[in-house]
C-alpha cells in the first residue's frame, strides 16, 4: 500500500486533495495529513512515504523550507515532492523545480489536473 | 515598474475559476453596486499581499452563504458544521482567489508573495480612494463581495486597463 502525507493547513484544501486522490484511484492509499511542514516532515522521517504533496503558504513551515529539508536529507531526499499551490506562477514553479519539487501544481486542485501530474507515480 | 495584465480581468478569472471548481458555484455582478451586506450577516476574511506590491484583499459573504458552501464542500447537515470548519473554507477560497489573482495578473516572471488569510473582525473597512471593491452574486441571488485594498495595487488598474 503506498503512502502519501498531504501537507497543508487548511482541512478543506486537505479534503479537496483526498478526494482528487480517491477519484484518481489512489483511495486505498495510507493518506497522512499534515497541518504544516514541520509536521510533513516529522510525518516523513516517521515511516518510508511514496509521495509528498503540500501547499506552499502555511504557518510554522512553509512548503519551499519542506521541499529544501527533505531534498537536503540523505534519508528522503529520493522523495517525490508534488507542490499544490494557489501561489504558483511560472516563475514560482521554475524556484521550486530548481529545488527538487517533482511537479507544481495550481489550486483549485482538480482529479484531471492531479491525474496528470501524478501518472507516473501512478504506474510505478 | 511592475508588468502587469488588467487587473479587473485578473480578478473576475480568479474569482468565476475558484468558485467554479471549489464549490461548483456561478457568480456574476451584482445588479445592485451600491448594496452592502447586513453588519448582523455578515462574515468576511482577509489576505495580505507583501510583494511585489503591498495590499490587502477581502473576501465578504453572509453567514447563510458561507454555511450553504459548508455543508456543500464537507457534505455535512448544516446543525453539523462548526465555526472552524466555515473559517477554513472561507480562508481557503480567499486564499486561492488572491493566489489566481495575482498569478492573471502579473507577467510570468515576476513572483510574487502573500501572507496567510486571517477571519475579519466587525464592520469591514470603510472602501477609499486606495481601494477598490467587486460586488458580486450567485445565482441564487446571495451577494459575495471582494474588495483589494493599497495604493500600489489599486494604482495598477489606472496603466493597463
Amino acid at each position: 500500500m503506498k503512502r502519501i502525507i498531504i501537507a497543508d493547513d487548511s482541512a478543506t484544501a486537505r479534503m479537496f486533495i483526498r478526494r482528487c486522490l480517491e477519484i484518481i484511484g489512489l483511495g486505498d492509499a495510507e493518506i497522512v495529513e499534515a497541518e504544516h511542514g514541520k509536521e510533513a516532515l516529522a510525518a516523513a522521517k516517521e515511516k518510508p512515504t511514496d509521495l509528498l504533496l503540500t501547499d506552499l503558504n502555511m504557518p510554522v513551515m512553509d512548503g519551499e523550507t519542506l521541499v529544501k529539508w527533505v531534498k537536503s536529507s540523505p534519508k528522503l531526499c529520493d522523495l517525490p515532492i508534488v507542490v499544490i499551490t494557489s501561489a504558483g506562477n511560472p516563475a514560482k514553479e521554475a524556484q521550486l523545480l530548481e529545488l527538487g519539487a517533482h511537479q507544481v501544481i495550481n489550486k483549485p486542485v482538480s482529479p484531471p489536473v492531479m491525474l496528470a501530474a501524478l501518472e507516473q507515480f501512478i504506474k510505478e | 515598474m511592475i508588468k502587469h495584465k488588467p487587473l479587473y480581468q485578473a480578478m473576475k478569472d480568479a474569482v468565476s475559476q475558484t468558485l467554479e471548481n471549489m464549490v461548483f458555484m456561478e457568480v456574476t455582478e451584482h445588479y445592485d453596486q451600491s448594496y452592502e451586506i447586513p453588519a448582523e450577516e455578515l462574515t468576511w476574511a482577509y489576505l495580505v499581499i507583501q510583494d511585489p506590491v503591498q495590499a490587502e484583499v477581502r473576501l465578504a459573504l453572509p453567514k447563510t452563504l458561507l454555511e450553504d458552501l459548508t455543508t456543500t464542500v464537507f457534505s455535512l447537515e448544516a446543525e453539523e458544521i462548526t465555526q472552524a470548519q466555515m473559517d477554513d473554507i472561507l480562508h481557503e477560497l480567499l486564499n486561492t482567489i488572491t493566489g489566481l489573482f495575482m498569478t492573471r495578473l502579473l507577467e510570468d516572471n515576476q513572483t510574487y508573495k502573500i501572507g496567510l488569510p486571517e477571519r475579519g473582525e466587525g464592520e469591514l473597512p470603510e472602501v477609499d480612494a486606495d481601494s477598490i471593491a467587486w460586488k458580486l452574486m450567485t445565482s441564487d441571488e446571495a451577494p459575495l463581495q471582494i474588495f483589494v485594498a493599497g495604493a500600489s495595487l489599486v494604482a495598477l488598474s489606472d496603466s493597463a486597463e
